[in-house]
């Protein structure tokens, strides 16, 4: 098996079960706080199910940003887009979002920003990284 | 400096400096030994020759083959690169799965749209730092 989706299956498996548990957190503080707040049986499996799908998705795929001989652009539309697919099924099949076209594109504008924020501010940290590298050669 | 020389057949070859700083003595001690039982030899496509690691700016793996790279050109080596990574003085630093760096030969560190960190060394090519190599590289620059 390629040495890529081994690492792919192995960070999924590591972290998969950090989503379920996040899912919990959620429903916690939805108990504390909303009235009546009551999820049928299957909305609580389906839950766990998918935001188990959602972590595995989410922890396999920084492994697209490893595989050094994919130019930036493959790898950060490999990354992109399968993060947006895994949350997409994900807020759909739990009815978090409607399924309607509109309500999809509002989640992919917010989902578009969210994700270049995040990686500006990353883009941000290594470059100032690279300034105390710098500093440290002269 | 004192220096304290004991012949012993029985041990591991080894040499322990200890200096107040990096001085232009403890440079040569470390380009005396990093010469010393490595012999480096590049080929282009009409002859071989001698290389000093001091003077290679990184070893690159271009199409699987080896190169060494510096500022008078890129020469192919006989080594695989993990070979050389044992080898090499610590002046060497793998950055990244197919490539090791020599910190003294880096022009500038530069930050790319991907999130990585560029070396960019002093025969113009440019490298960058994987995550995964990035802690071994701030030790290496005390960082």
């Amino acid at each position: 098996m390629n040495k890529y989706v081994k690492d792919f299956f192995h960070r999924g498996l590591i972290f998969g079960g950090f989503g379920p548990v996040v899912l919990g957190i959620v429903y916690w503080i939805l108990s504390e706080k909303v009235e009546n707040f009551s999820i049928s049986g299957f909305e609580f499996f389906l839950g766990i199910i998918s935001t188990y799908f959602l972590a595995f998705i989410q922890a396999g795929a920084t492994v697209f940003n490893q595989i050094e001989h994919w130019p930036i652009t493959k790898s950060l539309l490999c990354h992109f887009s399968s993060l947006f697919v895994a949350y997409t099924l994900c807020y759909l099949g739990n009815t978090w979002i409607p399924f309607e076209p509109k309500a999809i594109l509002v989640f992919f504008g917010v989902f578009v920003i969210i994700y270049f924020a995040v990686w500006i501010t990353v883009c941000l940290s290594v470059k100032a990284a690279s300034k105390k590298f710098n500093a440290k050669i002269k | 400096m004192k220096l304290k020389l004991f012949i012993d057949p029985e041990r591991d070859e080894e040499i322990i400096v200890y200096a107040h700083k990096k001085s232009s003595l403890t440079d040569a001690i470390e380009q005396l030994v990093s010469e010393n039982g490595f012999e480096l030899i590049g080929y282009t496509e009409t002859q071989a020759v001698k290389l000093n690691p001091n003077e290679i700016c990184c070893f690159s793996v271009i199409g699987e083959k080896v190169f060494a790279r510096s500022i008078s050109g890129d020469y192919r080596v006989k080594f695989r690169l993990f070979q050389l990574e044992e080898q090499l003085p610590d002046t060497f630093v793998k950055i990244n799965q197919s490539c090791i760096a020599n910190i003294r030969m880096v022009d500038r560190f530069d930050s790319s749209i991907s999130g990585s960190l560029l070396i960019r060394f002093k025969n113009g090519t440019s490298d960058y730092v994987s995550r995964r190599q990035m802690k071994k590289v701030k030790e290496r620059f005390g960082l």
